[in-house]
């Protein structure tokens, strides 16, 4: 009794918290800094890491700053970072001035389009590109070859400038998520301001409207860039057959070497223990950026009409651009995916390879792998979505209802795994799989555990959207039930749940979707029981077996396009019963 | 039936902290209708929370019917779901995803008593007969008007039968006309009831109108309470006073035993011996009386300027100096006979207070000696 009544006083939370409530909310941040703190430890042994024979040096790092290859990957990463962030923004900030700030017909599909990009898989697009321009078995290649004579291939999608241009080609929708806002959000008249003091149109955008939506297209840059560090599957799908490699890839090799090597993981750890540093370093800027960015006051809560500016005939030409991008991005990949499971070896269409088409790419499946690794997606797109939305619930309810000083602990460590790239958590839990609970629990090898780190990596989305959700809701519609008799978790399930059940109905589908496709955590942790539908996929590829691999993708877009449409139904009726 | 002894309560806030309850004691009585009443910020609002615990205080004892739902020493906390009460709340907390049927019954099926099914129907219908939203039941909560929504709260409220109904100023977010009529309603029906009623508002007309007994708050301390009259013809000092109603304040100097010396002349007052010659005294506007023939005999009668006077309907409100003081006088008849006038005030409807220095509350700020806050006036011609 003493116990619990004394909990709200220790924690100053509102109403008699829960300790069920609290431990949920905790656990996962805890969770996170064990795996960091396993990634550094590890970082600073050599020797048979994890036991007593282990001897701490700073061994690695003096490795991998003294290799030369090792540096040779820095680069490579670096270019393809720049080389993502451009091409995003390219692509990405001209859609969303169009979608925002023109008379553009059609604004509702172009919203449709890129939400379609967000979640069709990465892998996808790296997989078209390679059949579209790789150097050897690139089809625009062949053509060029054919037609004009070359000696090889001249395009090269398996550079670290290509890769990067896939890559920005996947985070262009993203880009335009985030600049999007902001145009929204610009006050008109600023930019009125500039026009009836008679500067043009080209004027006011370059002196007007490109400096103020500075800070806000500074952050996206930032933002992209935290992500391309890390990025893993395009340089996977694209680079790791053509040794092209970047950190992230990098990494998986020395975890996973080829030719029976033995892994090196204290390199590994090192490895990662510098990209979290990279990572929490470009968070940190990433804030401060947008922090400066609200002394320009672009964003008010005011809701403004902006003053839409008539493209006219422009607009057919607006339109071609999101079409090829379209084209570029999702269709034309997905299309050559298709037929690239379909015909018996890989040559670039024609009528002769159409004659040639069968189901041999099906008939050669191990389908025993595919059934388990159908079983193990399914486990994970059941469970995780479920486990996300009940940590993040009880996080956001803390962060919103309650006053204490901790409730900005469990915002930041809520933030963290945002910060924190999946590769870093991934390799984290494996070594943490490998060498600290190998002895207690069996994580190793477990499909469980790729639940743990799917469920982390996913909270910082879910609790930001389910705190927007849950300032919505007055508190006193929960304090009348309380009032009434209801006890907590009664009132959150006949209360709160019910309220808020757009926004959990959606961030469920969400996470279910990109549990679903996701690879970079599987591919480092799966085994032979707990292997993923994307890591299957994986596999068939990153052993030459292309047709194979395309056969497995097609056949988890079956699956995964009635989920799509389900996210669709619930996203249009994404509207609060408001008080 | 409620009883608080040295509550304490603090918040922190981002630079600091903030003291919302500094040692408050309040006593209510069974059955009684109990008002606090004070500006925003006073502690009001908390001091219910705390009752009904949605707030968990620093110190003190809070009971309940003899039992004990708060205790610093020993440790003792009852959650809200323990203490039975019903709460009206400012927003009417009416949750939207539900019929107002459902609203109410909600408390009844899955709250700490968990009555039987077919009892709650005839629980709910009563609750509705009584609120007079007899028709709406099946209507969803949100498309009711903001007064039909108050009434669902408030049925929400009696229907579980409660033997403390609080309430945080519920009628904040009606509309004037409606405010008033209801506010007749609730008291009647609490007195229906026999329910013990605490109620918050910041509102000192409401609170003159419901209730029983009204105590005042002013940055987390009780000021005064007793029943209305009282706060309003004797209140303990000036801040009491001025919350209840306009005074005109002077400043002045004891001179005898009831005898006090201001700007306006000789002033005869009523009660005991107050202690050192710095005093305020203070007369409401409607105590300022336009003494007619053969009124010169009274005391405390003065001549005053007629500045300009407005029409209210049910009175005039007339603005009058004498020197350079302002003072405000309310009447029925039209105070228009001319630029002078000749004007008393009883000596019984006279306060005076231990003057505490030049920063002395009653006579700072909006209040200086000699006047209220300006009334918009219309001057009278010549």
């Amino acid at each position: 009794m003493e116990a619990v009544l004394r909990l709200p006083r220790l924690i100053g939370i509102r109403i008699q918290s829960s300790p069920l409530l609290i431990s949920l909310a905790a656990l996962p941040m805890l969770v996170i800094l064990v795996l960091v703190a396993v990634l550094v430890w590890v970082s600073f042994q050599t020797g048979i890491i994890g036991t007593p024979d282990a001897s701490y040096t700073l061994n690695n790092y003096v490795k991998i700053f003294g290799e030369p290859f090792v540096i040779k990957v820095f680069w490579n990463t670096v270019i393809f970072t720049i080389a993502t962030t451009i091409t995003a923004l390219v692509i990405g900030l001209p859609i969303a001035w169009l979608a925002e700030r023109t008379t553009m017909p059609g604004k509702g599909l172009v919203y449709t389009i890129m939400t379609l990009g967000l979640l069709i898989p990465g892998i996808y697009t790296a997989m078209g590109w390679t059949f579209i321009a790789h150097v050897r078995i690139g089809f625009l290649n062949r053509w060029l070859i054919e037609y004009f004579g070359f000696e090889q291939g001249p395009i090269n999608i398996a550079t670290p400038v290509g890769m990067g241009f896939v890559q920005g080609l996947n985070l262009a929708a993203l880009a335009f998520i985030l600049t999007a806002q902001m145009f929204r959000a610009m006050n008109p008249s600023l930019e009125e301001a500039a026009k009836i003091h008679g500067i043009g149109f080209l004027g006011t955008m370059r002196r007007i409207t490109l400096p103020l939506a500075f800070p806000a297209i500074l952050a996206a840059a930032i933002y992209m860039i935290t992500i391309g560090i890390a990025t893993f599957d395009v340089p996977a799908i694209i680079g790791l057959g053509n040794r092209i490699y970047m950190l992230s890839t990098y990494v998986y090799l020395k975890a996973n070497p080829p030719d029976s090597g033995l892994p090196e993981h204290g390199i590994t750890a090192a490895l990662g223990t510098v990209m979290i540093l990279l990572a929490l370093l470009f968070t940190w800027w990433y804030s401060r950026v947008l922090k400066q960015g609200h002394r320009y006051e672009v964003i008010t809560g005011k809701g403004y009409r902006p003053a839409l500016i008539n493209v006219g005939n422009w607009s057919v030409a607006a339109w071609a651009f999101i079409a090829l991008y379209f084209l570029a991005t999702k269709l034309i990949p997905l299309l050559l995916i298709a037929y690239a499971a379909f015909t018996p070896y890989l040559a670039p269409p024609s009528l002769d390879m159409l004659s040639k088409l069968s189901l041999k790419g099906f008939y050669n499946l191990n389908w025993d792998l595919f059934w388990r690794g159908l079983y193990n997606t399914i486990l994970l797109v059941v469970s995780v979505p479920l486990l996300t939305l009940v940590v993040a619930f009880s996080i956001s309810w803390l962060i919103v209802r309650s006053r204490s000083r901790l409730r900005y602990l469990l915002e930041f460590g809520a933030f963290l795994p945002h910060a924190l790239p999946e590769v870093i958590l991934a390799i984290g839990a494996l070594l943490l799989a490998l060498f600290v609970m190998r002895g207690i629990v069996p994580l190793y090898g477990s499909v469980w555990l790729i639940a743990i780190v799917y469920v982390i990596s996913r909270i910082a989305f879910a609790t930001r959207a389910l705190n927007s959700s849950l300032l919505q809701v007055h508190k006193e519609l929960e304090e009348a039930a309380y009032t009434a008799g209801l006890s907590t978790v009664r009132t959150s399930w006949r209360i709160l749940v019910p309220l808020i059940r757009p926004t959990l109905m959606s961030v469920w589908i969400w996470t279910a979707i990109l549990v679903y496709r996701e690879l970079t955590v599987a591919v480092f942790l799966v085994s032979h029981d707990s292997i993923t539908l994307p890591a299957v996929i994986w596999s068939y590829w990153f052993s030459g077996a292309i047709n194979e691999a395309s056969a497995v993708t097609l056949l988890m877009t079956a699956v995964l396009t009635p989920l799509i449409l389900v996210f669709w139904w619930f996203g249009r009726r994404q509207i609060m019963p408001e008080n | 039936m409620i009883s608080i002894r040295k509550l304490c309560k603090e918040f922190i806030v981002s630079d600091g902290k903030v003291a919302a309850l500094k040692s408050l004691d309040l006593e209510v009585a069974e059955g009684e209708f109990f008002v606090i009443v004070g500006a925003s910020g006073s502690g009001k609002t908390t001091l219910l929370r705390c009752v009904a615990g949605l707030e968990t205080p620093d110190i003190g004892e809070i009971r309940i019917a003899e039992r004990r739902v708060y205790c610093d020493n020993p440790r003792i906390w009852i959650p809200p779901q323990e203490r039975n009460f019903g709460m009206v709340f400012q927003s009417y907390a009416v949750w939207p995803h539900l019929s107002v049927f459902e609203n109410i019954a909600l408390p009844l099926r899955e709250g700490a008593q968990k009555i039987p099914r077919k009892e709650v129907n005839d629980r709910v219908l009563k609750a509705l007969h009584m609120v007079q939203l007899d028709e709406q039941k099946d209507r969803s909560a949100t498309l009711l008007s903001g007064g039909q929504q108050q009434r669902v709260a408030l049925a929400r409220a009696i229907a579980v039968n409660p033997r403390v109904l609080l309430m945080d100023e519920p009628l904040s977010n009606l509309d004037a006309r409606l405010r008033e009529e209801v506010r007749g309603k609730i008291r009647g029906l609490a007195k229906q009831l026999g329910a013990t009623v605490l109620y918050v508002t910041h509102d000192q007309i409401e609170a003159m109108a419901m209730a029983d007994k009204i105590a005042l708050m002013s940055f987390g301390r009780l000021l005064q309470y007793g029943d209305p009259m009282e706060l309003y013809r004797r209140p303990n000092c000036s801040e009491v006073a001025d919350f209840f109603g306009s005074v005109n304040w002077l400043a002045g100097a004891l001179v005898g035993p009831e005898l006090v010396e201001t700007k306006i002349g000789r002033l005869t007052v009523c009660g005991q011996g107050h202690s050192g010659p710095e005093v305020v005294v203070g007369f409401r506007p409607e105590s300022l009386q336009i003494a007619v023939q053969g009124d010169d005999s009274r005391e405390n009668v003065f001549e005053v300027d007629l500045r300009s006077s407005i029409f209210l309907g049910d009175q005039f409100v007339y603005e009058t100096t004498v020197g350079d003081l302002l003072i405000i006088g309310k009447s029925r008849v039209p105070p228009t006979c001319g630029r002078r006038l000749r004007v008393y005030v009883d000596s019984s409807d006279i306060m005076v207070f231990p003057r505490s220095g030049t920063g002395d509350p009653a006579l700072s700020d909006g209040r200086r000696e000699g006047g209220i806050k300006r009334l918009k006036t219309v001057s009278i011609p010549g």
